[in-house]
């Protein structure tokens, strides 16, 4: 009897034992992950707190503590003034870049998809050989081709005295060949990727279907519109979150093709808001940062369910 | 409906290097309208590249494939008005079993909406589905898929079924059950149907001919009671029939063939029409040797065994023999199916009888069948 209570007590301690050490482990968990969650959000809430601070109380405030002046003496007083200032600073190129980021999104996501189900999913000689050129233009740098570029669109296409043409549709404008020219632009450097992102999803899906659609009548382009694009959905999120990004957030393809002007993108107004020979505001600048990358945030918000679906597929 | 003719249908792959794989090797079958012929062999025989011809996946090399005396060759598959059964079902997964089943209705024809609806709904009632139209693939179960694809073939009303092992991905018990209802549905529509297995049983059990291939060469036509009882040459006799038949290396010398442990008498008629070989197979059924526990009498064509392996399969056993000589680590067996009901143990000695009647002689030369075993006494099976 003694012995199976000595035995049952050693038990105990042992297991008594693994459950400080698990909870250590736990507490050490968790004290990494809330240090680093501190570490990567300090710099959004910092901008956060000097986006709604007032730009006259700002200087020699703590820039990360909340705005609490009659409060908390030494924080700036707390206003929503720099975000009203940086919506009407911004407005022209948010609406330019809207113009810009939602058709060159598509595009090339659609066209992407289209160029990997036709090197996939259809039959034909060479297909390796175009698949390679396509791959080719993901490693062309932004850098070589700026001079190209403007020779392109400015001297070369005619575009802009195509425009004048169209200038009575209602919207439009005659500054809008430059954000034509930007579309074309972002959705051809955006294909290649593109293609590679959904060609590696089509080679997943089973030839048997494809071929079992071919027997029920159906034709390349109908097997694409019924089968393939319905099934591709998870990877349009995906391709739509990652092109909407670089689109939205470049900056060199809309300095060389809209330079300056009427048709300036939201990150071309952002480099010169709040900045002037009195001084930077600081409060304006991080209300314009905010809002420039307010629109990102909402499409991952709006896809980031089919984009988990689409990474882990 | 109509017949479908193979007229030396010959197929080369390039693997680019121009290195050529002849997949299929001019292959003659005529199938007639409502048959059901089966193509089996082993794995890479080239009955998959045969059936994919038909349906016009891969182009043919050489010959002519011709559907109800119309040459479809070049004909792109949409208008052959061929449906297909694939091993992995392949039904699409973002679609209702419906709108699986009304997709070929769709595209191939310019049938009116509910005209489409009432035949999906009546082949979907002819295969006990109805309940599931709403649902997606993905919330079937194996079998309930296999019917669906079925039932996509079906309401297509083809002219001919192509079937690729469509059972070979259902447990056991369910492919019995699927390959009678498959047999049963075939018959009462009557459609020309090529089925491709691996699987002998479903070979000899659903086709009104099998087709056997081998290395892209077609080896025998025939019904499967043909192509068991009479083979063309060893590797039909070795692929149909399980347990396989029994083959021994033999050279014939005077009137006897002697084998490595055994001599094995002709008799005169049968050495008569033997021909200048020397080098032969012979092969016997496990089914056609007599077994006796005990024999008084050992006769020329009676051989004392041992039991080696004893394999009960329930209402027969699967007996491995050796020779009462060949008692080496590793010896050469031999099988022989008995009953069921008798017992038999390992290292029991017995007597085995191989009847001159049911003996089978392959050419080695050659391989071909130069003697099959005598069909007098099932002549209700006799070759056609």
């Amino acid at each position: 009897m003694s012995g199976a209570t000595s035995d049952e007590s050693a038990t105990t301690a042992t297991s008594d034992e693994t459950e400080t050490r698990t909870a250590l482990n736990r507490v050490v968990l968790y004290a990494v992950l809330v240090g680093m969650a501190v570490f990567y959000l300090i710099p959004i809430e910092t901008g956060l707190m000097t986006a709604i601070t007032d730009p006259g109380t700002y200087t020699g405030s703590t820039p990360y503590l909340p705005p609490l002046e009659p409060l908390v003496p030494g924080t700036g007083s707390f206003s929503l003034e720099p975000f009203g200032n940086a919506f009407d600073g911004l407005s022209r190129g948010l609406v330019n870049s809207v113009i810009l980021v939602v058709p060159a999104t598509i595009l090339s996501g659609l066209l992407g998809s289209m160029a990997a189900y036709g090197l996939t999913n259809v039959d034909w000689r060479g297909q390796v050989g175009i698949y390679a050129l396509f791959i080719a233009g993901i490693f062309i740098p932004y850098q070589a081709v700026l001079v190209p570029l403007t020779q392109f669109w400015y001297n070369v296409v005619p575009l802009r005295t195509m425009f004048v043409a169209l200038t009575g549709i209602p919207f439009v404008q005659e500054y809008h060949w430059k954000l034509v020219a930007l579309i074309i632009t972002h959705t051809a450097y955006g294909i290649p990727i593109c293609t590679l992102l959904f060609r590696a999803h089509y080679k997943k899906l089973s030839s048997e279907m494809i071929e079992a659609a071919r027997l029920d009548g159906a034709s390349v382009s109908t097997i694409y519109r019924r089968i393939v694009l319905p099934l591709s959905i998870p990877m349009f999120a995906v391709v739509f979150i990652y092109q909407f990004t670089q689109v939205w957030n470049d900056l060199l393809f809309a300095l060389t093709i809209v330079q300056f002007g009427e048709a300036s993108v939201v990150t071309q107004e952002l480099v010169g808001i709040g900045v002037s020979q009195s001084g930077t505001n600081f409060p304006l600048r991080m209300a314009a940062a905010m809002l420039a990358a307010f629109p990102t945030l909402i499409v991952y918000i709006l896809f980031g369910d089919k984009f988990a679906e689409g990474v882990t597929a | 409906m109509a017949e479908l003719t193979l007229d030396t249908v010959t197929k080369v792959f390039n693997d680019g290097d121009s290195n050529e794989i002849v997949a299929v090797d001019g292959v003659d079958i005529d199938i007639d309208d409502g048959e059901f012929l089966v193509l089996v062999g082993p794995s890479g025989c080239g009955k998959s590249t045969t059936l994919r011809m038909i349906a016009g996946l891969e182009t043919v090399t050489d010959g002519e494939i011709r559907l109800g005396n119309r040459l479809i060759n070049n004909t792109p598959p949409a208008d052959r008005n061929i449906a297909m059964v694939f091993q992995s079902y392949a039904l699409y997964p973002h679609m209702t079993v419906r709108e699986n089943m009304r997709f070929g209705l769709e595209e191939s024809t310019d049938m009116a909406d509910d005209e489409m609806t009432s035949i999906v709904e009546e082949t979907a009632a002819m295969m006990g589905i109805e309940d599931l139209l709403d649902r997606k693939p993905s919330e079937l179960s194996g079998g309930q898929q296999q019917r669906v694809a079925l039932g996509r073939a079906i309401v297509r009303d083809p002219e001919a079924f192509l079937m690729d092992e469509p059972l070979s991905n259902l447990d056991a018990k369910l492919r019995a059950t699927m390959r009678t209802e498959l047999q049963r549905i075939q018959e009462d529509l009557s459609v020309t149907t090529v089925y491709v297995t691996h699987d002998q049983t479903e070979a000899m059990t659903m086709g009104d001919r099998i087709a056997v291939l081998n290395d892209g060469v077609l080896q025998q036509v025939g019904t499967p009671l043909e192509c068991y009882h009479t083979p063309n040459n060893r590797f039909v006799a070795g692929f149909i029939g399980e347990p396989s038949m029994n083959f021994f290396d033999v050279t014939l010398s005077d009137d006897a063939l002697t084998g490595e442990r055994f001599s094995y008498p002709l008799p005169g008629d049968v050495r008569s029409s033997l021909g200048d070989a020397t080098e032969f197979t012979l092969g016997v059924r496990p089914e056609d040797i007599e077994f006796h526990a005990t024999k008084s009498s050992v006769g020329e064509h009676d051989f004392e065994c041992v039991v080696d392996v004893v394999e009960p399969v329930g209402e027969s056993n699967n007996i491995y023999l050796r020779f009462a000589d060949d008692d080496g680590p590793d010896p050469d067996t031999f099988i022989v199916t008995i009953s069921g009901m008798r017992n038999v143990s390992s290292g029991d000695r017995v007597v085995a009888t191989i009847p001159p009647d049911a003996i089978h002689l392959f050419d080695d030369r050659d391989g071909r069948a130069v003697k099959n075993r005598s069909l007098s006494e099932v002549d209700a099976v006799a070759p056609t």
